[in-house]
């Protein structure tokens, strides 16, 4: 049996994924994600996980250092990265889209949008037709509307509450996010048997 | 922003001496396997008009280097092999030897987008078989790219081979139109699962047909392909006894085990119209390879003939193949004003009898130990003086 590497963000999704896979009958070690390690392995399976920053997921597949990953849709949409997305793993729903001040209109000229996602934010409103300035922040999006940085925010959102405890309100969904079984293009031809026995067992989860 | 001295344009790489010497044995094996199997190799331009090869190559345009001559025509360096041999197939000099075998080792240049680090200039190692529009034609490169990697020493290597035309065929059936079946070969080329499922909802697929459909992307062998053909269609039934009897050929040729045939399989290049492959190895995350047949892009050149060919990525082949690591006996020998013919001519005497030798004026070195660790074998002064 062919070992298979798995890259895994680090927190609720790794929770959401190791149940999947352990209802879809995976022998798994019990404790995985509670230790400082990078790397676990559940050598029953001849699985190796490596514990990863979300965003870093589709990198290591495209490179190959991981064979397959666990990546959000919005990660993948943002990085236009040469990996196969196998999978929806219908875990951590959510979706992306622009935000605001109520009642407001955006600047006429050059409005301008805040977002962690430059890349999903510019090709949507290009695909309006709409001109606009990006501009890039790490974190704590919502706060570009109150100090007057952005008209706009594009952003992740699950149940809204952010939003709304910092007085904002949604304006357009751009897109709806989940969790993907994504693998790398060689390994995938290479470990070809064991990675659609994984997808088809995890499919069989999924539905239910 | 300021260029610092160190910098090279985006993707451009040095081959420090360690990798030249690892390309120039892979290029040795490679080629040498390839005249062996009766293909002559050529060279084209590094420079070819934007008009022409430019357009033709099926690589995007954002990927290509452009640039002005001095008359103002747009030029591209080279961006695939392919279409230049194929011009230089149809030239008044080769089509009169039809079928024609053409191979090369050359660079080709692709611009990158993400991460400076990627190649933007990589070797390519191939062959072009012109005017065979057989079957044998198609096995006979697909062996020769095996036999290559067999002896690079490419481990667990594997090729993916499917049919454009067929799976155009097939998508038809499904009852799809051209722009339909676009986008599902394109979410097909990137195996994007997920987007085919979205995708099949809005399509006018029966109900009953789509478990079906779905399935397309799981085939592996070439009996798998059965189920999806409509016998009643000659072209189809055509096509597929095609298949069957290329395996029939690959596996005669030993190949049996490392072929997948996956019928969903496509290519981004265009100019693939029928069989298309895919090459490849542990060790590297990227594809090593590929080809197919593109009879189409003769017709570009005026010619109505068939042609197949692959080629291989250089770069992934050294990722893949381990590099010999005993270490090659290579002689040193120093010598001052006092021992210079002495250490002349055993410099001659030992390069006569086949050795690697370099000769050095010690005072010269700043740092004899690091120097002379570099080196299997050392011949100081004195030793030349004492005999």
């Amino acid at each position: 049996m062919d070992e298979l590497t798995i890259a895994m963000p680090k927190g609720r999704i790794f929770e959401e994924a190791y149940e999947l896979l352990v209802g879809a009958g995976y022998d798994l070690p019990k404790e995985l994600d509670d230790s400082r390690k990078l790397i676990v392995e559940a050598p029953n399976e001849k699985f190796r996980f490596i514990l990863a920053k979300p965003m870093d997921v589709p990198t290591y597949v495209e490179h190959g250092v991981a064979d397959i990953g666990i990546a959000g849709k919005d990660v993948l949409l943002e990085h236009d990265r040469d990996v196969h997305e196998l999978l929806d793993l219908g875990i951590s729903a959510c979706y992306i889209a622009t935000a605001g001040l109520p009642d407001t209109e955006m600047d006429e000229v050059t409005p301008r949008i805040a977002t962690k996602y430059p890349a999903v934010a510019s090709h949507y409103y290009r695909s309006k037709g709409e001109q606009v300035e990006i501009i890039e922040l790490n974190g704590s999006i919502e706060l570009a509307p109150l100090i007057g940085l952005s008209d706009r925010i594009v952003d992740i959102v699950s149940t809204g509450r952010t939003l709304k405890d910092n007085g904002l309100v949604e304006y357009e969904k751009i897109a709806d996010i989940t969790s993907r079984l994504i693998a790398n293009p060689v390994s995938y031809r290479l470990k070809q048997q064991r990675i659609t026995e994984l997808v088809d067992k995890l499919r069989e989860q999924v539905e239910r | 922003m300021t260029i610092e001295m160190f910098e090279k344009p985006l993707g451009m790489r040095d081959d420090f001496p360690l990798i030249a010497k690892q390309k120039a044995d892979l290029r040795k094996q490679g080629t040498q396997l390839i005249e062996q199997s009766g293909y002559e190799l050529l060279q084209t331009p590094t420079l070819e008009y934007y008009e022409t090869i430019g357009k033709i190559s099926a690589i995007s345009d954002d990927a290509l280097f452009k640039l002005l001559d001095s008359q103002g025509k747009t030029l591209v360096l080279r961006p695939d092999m392919t279409s230049p041999i194929a011009r230089v197939a149809a030239s008044k000099l080769l089509r009169e030897k039809m079928p024609i075998r053409l191979g090369y080792y050359s660079n080709v240049f692709r611009a990158q987008k993400r991460e400076g680090g990627r190649p933007a200039e990589f070797e390519q190692m191939g062959v072009e078989l012109i005017g065979d529009d057989s079957l044998y034609a198609d096995a006979e490169v697909i062996s020769l790219a095996w036999d290559i990697l067999k002896e690079l020493g490419v481990g667990s290597a594997r090729i993916v081979i499917g049919h454009t035309r067929l799976l155009e065929l097939i998508l038809a059936d499904f009852g799809l139109d051209a722009e339909q079946s676009g986008k599902v070969r394109e979410l097909f080329v990137a195996k994007n699962g997920v987007g085919v499922e979205q995708l099949a909802k809005e399509l006018p697929i029966a109900e009953d047909e789509l478990t079906s459909f779905l399935k397309l992307m799981q085939a592996t062998t070439v009996v798998d392909w059965k189920r999806w053909i409509n016998e009643e269609n000659e072209e189809q039934r055509e096509l597929y006894r095609d298949m069957e009897r290329l395996e029939q050929l690959l596996e005669r040729n030993g190949l049996g085990d490392a072929i997948t045939f996956d019928i969903s399989f496509s290519s981004h290049m265009t100019y693939y119209t029928g069989l298309v492959f895919e090459f490849y190895g542990a060790g590297s995350g990227f594809p090593l390879g590929s080809g197919g047949r593109y009879d189409g892009l003769m017709e570009q050149f005026g010619l109505q003939v068939g042609a197949t060919g692959f080629g291989l990525r250089v770069d992934r082949l050294l990722e893949s193949v381990t590099p010999e690591k005993a270490e090659q006996p290579h002689t040193l020998i120093l010598f001052d004003e006092q021992s210079e013919q002495h250490a002349f001519d055993k410099a001659q005497q030992l390069r006569d009898s086949g050795k690697r030798v370099t000769l050095q004026y010690a005072p010269a070195v700043k740092a004899l130990e690091p120097f002379t660790a570099l080196f299997t074998e050392v011949i100081r002064e004195e030793d030349l003086r004492n005999g």
